[in-house]
C-alpha cells in the first residue's frame, strides 16, 4: 500500500460549536485517465482514478463523494460541515486499484 | 517492356501508400482509446435522476469560470439553496467529456449547507452541468457553458 499525500483543512481557521465550516480535502494522485499515452514508451497509461472518497466525524459518516476520472490530477473536494463539538474529522479514500488509505484531522472548537 | 513494368511499378506504389494510409487512419482510429467508463451526457442524467429528467432552477448556483485556459484544471463549485434535510445528492456532469460523470457526492443533515467544490478536467468547450436530487425524488439542475482553449482529457 502506497502511503499517499494527503491534507484535511478546515475554514475558517477559528470557529465555535453550531458553525459550518468548509472541510477541504486535498489529496496527491494521478487521476489517470486510461486514455493518455506514456511519451517515452508509446504505452496506454492504465486507469487509475480515486473512486470513492468518505467523510467521518467521529465514526460517523457524513458524505460520502464517488468521484471519476473526469476529476482532475492531485484532486480537491471541499464540502460542508456543521461543528456539533470538538472530535475527528476521517477521511477515507479509495481507488480503482485497490489502494485505501486515511486521514485524520481534530476538530477543536473554541468558545 | 521493362519502361512499361517500370511505370506500372510507379503507379502502384502511391496506390499501395494509400492503402497503407487508410490502414494506419483506421488503426488510428481504432487505438484511439475509449474510456471504460465511457457513458453519455444523456445517459448519465437518466442515471442520477432515474429517469426522470432534471428541471432548470436559480436554486441551483453553479460557479465555473467562463473561460478555462487549461481544461486539465477547471474549478467547479456548487452551492444549492434548498435546506439540507431536502437534498439527497449533488451531481456533476459534463456534455461532452467520454466518461459524462465527474463526481456524484451524497449528503447527511450534519452537512448544514448543501455545496461541493472540486476541479475537473474538461476535453474541450462543453455545458457543465450540476444536477441536485431532493429527497422527494424531483431533480433540479444548472448549466453552464464553459470554453476552454486547450482540452485536458486524453
Amino acid at each position: 500500500m502506497a502511503k499517499r499525500k494527503s491534507i484535511i483543512k478546515i475554514k475558517p481557521r477559528k470557529y465555535k460549536v453550531g458553525d459550518i465550516v468548509k472541510v477541504d480535502f486535498i489529496v496527491i494522485h494521478p487521476m489517470e485517465t486510461g486514455m493518455r499515452k506514456d511519451k517515452k514508451t508509446g504505452k496506454i497509461k492504465p486507469m487509475h482514478y480515486i473512486n470513492e472518497v468518505k467523510f467521518y466525524f467521529n465514526d460517523e459518516l457524513f458524505t460520502t463523494v464517488l468521484p471519476w476520472e473526469t476529476v482532475s490530477t492531485n484532486p480537491y473536494f471541499s464540502i460542508n460541515m456543521k461543528v456539533t463539538g470538538p472530535g475527528v474529522i476521517k477521511v477515507v479514500y479509495k481507488d480503482n486499484m485497490g489502494e485505501v488509505n486515511e486521514k485524520t484531522k481534530k476538530v477543536k472548537p473554541k468558545g | 517492356m521493362r519502361r512499361r513494368s517500370f511505370l506500372k511499378g510507379l503507379s502502384a506504389v502511391p496506390a499501395l501508400a494509400l492503402l497503407g494510409n487508410v490502414q494506419l487512419l483506421a488503426e488510428a482510429k481504432k487505438a484511439k482509446p475509449k474510456s471504460k467508463n465511457a457513458i453519455s451526457f444523456k445517459k448519465a442524467l437518466e442515471v442520477v435522476t432515474g429517469g426522470k429528467g432534471a428541471k432548470e432552477s436559480d436554486k441551483v448556483q453553479l460557479i465555473v469560470p467562463e473561460i478555462a485556459e487549461n481544461g486539465a484544471v477547471v474549478p467547479v463549485k456548487v452551492n444549492v439553496d434548498v435546506p439540507i434535510e431536502k437534498v439527497k445528492s449533488i451531481h456533476i456532469l459534463t456534455t461532452k467529456n467520454s466518461n459524462a460523470r465527474a463526481a456524484d457526492v451524497f449528503l447527511t443533515p450534519r452537512n448544514g449547507k448543501a455545496y461541493f467544490a472540486t476541479r475537473i478536467k474538461l476535453s474541450g468547450t462543453q455545458n457543465v452541468v450540476a444536477v441536485a436530487v431532493l429527497k422527494d425524488g424531483s431533480a433540479i439542475m444548472a448549466s453552464k457553458p464553459v470554453k476552454v482553449t486547450i482540452g485536458g482529457c486524453g
